[in-house]
Parts: C-alpha cells; sequence; structure tokens
C-alpha cells in the first residue's frame, strides 16, 4: 500500500513537470516567433550579433585558423 | 568540475563578464584594476589599470573589441581589449555601479548611485566600436530614479526596453528609445536590494537575484513572474545557462552577519536549479566567502564563480553536467517537442 502510495506521488510530480515543461515550450516558441517577426517589421537583422561580426570581419581579410588537438 | 582558480585580484571580486565566445573572462574586484583571462587555462591575457577607485562593475561589446567599466572614482572608462589603452573617460557626481551593452554594441548604460544631492540614474551612451574613433562626450539620455535608487539595470532584445532592478526590490521596464518609464513591479520583497539582473541569450526574459534569499525568472515584455528560485541565503547573483535549462545562483552571508565564519555556515556554494521546474539539482563548493558574482558562458561550455575571498574559480562542465535530463526532458526530446 506504502509502495502504492508513492508511486502515485512519483506520477503526479511527474505530471506536473511535464505541464510545467509543455507551458514552457509553448512560451518560447510564441515568443520567438513574435520577436521574429517585431524584427522583420523594423527592418533589423533576425540575428544581431551574426551581422555584426561579418562587418567586422571583412577588412582583415585572412582568415585564422586555429587548430584544436 | 575541477576548477581553474584565477589569483590576480587582491580584493573581492565585484563582476564577471565572458566575451560572446566564451574564450575569454573579465573580472573586477575592489582593487582598481580589470583582469582578463583565457578562459580554457586561466591564463591571465592582461590587466586594465587607470581608475582610481574600487571597480564594481565591467561589459564587453558582442565583438570582442571594446570593454567598458564603472567604478567608484565616479567614472564609466572604455578600453581597447588588444592593447590595453584606455580609449575614452566620462565623468559622473557618483559611483558607478553598473555598465551593459545593448545587443549590437552602439550603446552602453551606465547606473549612477544615489548620494546625498544627487539621485540615481540611468545614463546611455554612444558607443563607436572603432578603438580608432573618437567618443562622443554627450550623453544619449539620462533616466532619474525619483524614487528607490536602481541597483543593476540592462538591454531588452531589440534594445527596446532597458530594465533595471532597484534597491526596494522592484523592477521598472523603460522606453530605450525615450526613458519614458512604462512599468514598474514589486518582483521582490518590499525594501530587500536587488543584487544582479542577467538575460537569457536572447534578452526576452531575464534572470534577477535578490537580498530576500529568492531569484525570479521574468518576461521582459510584460514583468511578469515566470519562475522563482528559493535559497537559504541572501543571493548576490544568478545566471541562466544556455544549451541546459538551468540557472545558477550566489550568494551567502558576509562574515560579519554570521556568528562562525564556517564555509558550511556561510553557505558559500553556487547553487544549480532547474529553470523550469524550479528545484535544485546541485551545489558547488569552494570559496571561503561569499558569491559576489556569477557568469555562464554563452556557447554553454562552462562557469565562473567570483567571491569576496578575492578569487574567480572557473569551471568546465563534465559529462553528467550534460547528460543530466528529467525523464519528461527525455520524452519530450524523442517526440521531437524539444
Amino acid at each position: 500500500e506504502d509502495a502504492d502510495r508513492g508511486a502515485s506521488a512519483d506520477l503526479a510530480v511527474v505530471e506536473h513537470r511535464r505541464r510545467l515543461l509543455m507551458e514552457w515550450l509553448a512560451w518560447r516558441e510564441q515568443m520567438e516567433e513574435e520577436v521574429r517577426e517585431e524584427r522583420i517589421e523594423l527592418g533589423l537583422p533576425l540575428d544581431p550579433i551574426e551581422g555584426l561580426l561579418k562587418k567586422s570581419e571583412q577588412p582583415e581579410g585572412d582568415e585564422e585558423v586555429i587548430e584544436i588537438e | 568540475m575541477r576548477p581553474t582558480l584565477l589569483q590576480g585580484h587582491e580584493r573581492a571580486l565585484t563582476q564577471i563578464k565572458y566575451n560572446r565566445d566564451g574564450d575569454i573572462i573579465f573580472s573586477t574586484a575592489k582593487d582598481q584594476h580589470i583582469c582578463a583571462w583565457f578562459a580554457h587555462n586561466g591564463e591571465r591575457l592582461g590587466t586594465y589599470h587607470g581608475h582610481q577607485g574600487a571597480l564594481w562593475t565591467v561589459d564587453v561589446d558582442p565583438t570582442s573589441t571594446i570593454i567598458a567599466s564603472g567604478a567608484a572614482d565616479n567614472t564609466v572608462r572604455l578600453w581597447d581589449i588588444r592593447s590595453g589603452k584606455c580609449l575614452k573617460v566620462w565623468d559622473f557626481n557618483t559611483a558607478v555601479k553598473r555598465v551593459e551593452f545593448n545587443e549590437d554594441g552602439t550603446q552602453l548604460l551606465a547606473v549612477t548611485e544615489k548620494r546625498m544631492g544627487f539621485l540615481g540614474t540611468i545614463v546611455v551612451l554612444d558607443i563607436n566600436l572603432d578603438v580608432e574613433a573618437e567618443q562622443s562626450d554627450e550623453k544619449a539620455m539620462t533616466i532619474t530614479c525619483e524614487d528607490a535608487k536602481a541597483t543593476v539595470a540592462g538591454w531588452s532584445y531589440m534594445s527596446k526596453y532597458i530594465i533595471a532592478g532597484h534597491e526596494d526590490g522592484t523592477i521598472s521596464q523603460y522606453d530605450a528609445k525615450t526613458g519614458e518609464q512604462l512599468d514598474n513591479t514589486q518582483v521582490h520583497e518590499v525594501d530587500t536590494v536587488i543584487t544582479d539582473l542577467q538575460w537569457s541569450s536572447d534578452r526576452t526574459y531575464f534572470i534577477t537575484a535578490g537580498k530576500d534569499k529568492t531569484a525570479k525568472l521574468v518576461n521582459a515584455r510584460d514583468l511578469e513572474v515566470m519562475k522563482t528560485y528559493v535559497a537559504d541565503t541572501p543571493l548576490n547573483s544568478a545566471s541562466i545557462t544556455p544549451k541546459k535549462d538551468f540557472v545558477i545562483l550566489g550568494g551567502g552571508q558576509a562574515a560579519m552577519d554570521v556568528t562562525t565564519t564556517s564555509t558550511r555556515q556561510g553557505k558559500f556554494e553556487a547553487r544549480f536549479y532547474h529553470k523550469i521546474f524550479e528545484e535544485e539539482i546541485g551545489r558547488v563548493r569552494g570559496h571561503f566567502g561569499p558569491l559576489n558574482t556569477v557568469a555562464v558562458d554563452p556557447t554553454g561550455k562552462g562557469y565562473a564563480s567570483g567571491g569576496e575571498d578575492g578569487y574567480v574559480r572557473v569551471h568546465q562542465f563534465d559529462k553528467a553536467y550534460f547528460d543530466f535530463t528529467y525523464e519528461v526532458e527525455r520524452q519530450a526530446k524523442a517526440q521531437g517537442q524539444m
């Protein structure tokens, strides 16, 4: 009986976590979509940093190769 | 997680920042100089000398060209990372407690201290990321905090909002173009100081740390508190990990506030919580004093903590860290939901 009670408590915890995770993922998806639309509307690059890096790397020319052992 | 100890500061750490690639760490302490370190081996890359008072804050621009710093000598300074040269000094009436670049590095905000005769402010400066260029003397905007002073502040996604945490436990949302206050919400306990504010990688939400022993995950758009992390000690810092859905909190009771100074009593540990489930999942010990600052590598490979003890401890996450998942996360992944 104790084991059963433990198991159903575990199940409730797992279900609670599942709900939290699904809520979070749904919010992230919605937020990412809305920000994407807002950026397009304002003519901003989708990734603010990628654009910057291209700009600053262009004048340097030669590519740096980093060897990983 | 075997840490690398960075020894180069003689006083308490105040802030740590990783650059965007996660290979360089910048640290400030009360000992008046900024240190730069290689994240992978802890070797010191350089120091930046010039401030005449305790350093409170540092930030690095997204292209890793320039760092900005703020100090008790009432100045904000810009530095060329590579040459170590000071590029610009802006003078204020009071100490500068926090600086932060916006997402494309075109502007910097600075939070100034409140002192007799001067209210706390948030000042915006225009930045030119070219180290050869002249920087503007003018302040692009000043927000004055009439009620409670701001202790921390940062820029949201698209540099749309400036978000500030205050000494009274509230958070403000300002229009970053006009400085108009759009919202002010009690997020932490009334009259408890907000000690840190750090962003998610896309700057749509942030985490705050409070002296009320909690950290809060807040939506930048409507200031809704989405998650609360409850600790058993006042918090000085909080950071969101990329790759894994965790947050890292740091704090601890200062020696003068506890009857004994044993590390266990002071609770000088970095605490890991699951970001979504709000559950504590682990602690990392090592500091001999409160953790004043925690920072996460933006590429998700590790984190660093800075203590009242004057040390920076850099940790590379190990396999167990990346393997740690809840059953519901594994199921969601298997079903392609995340």
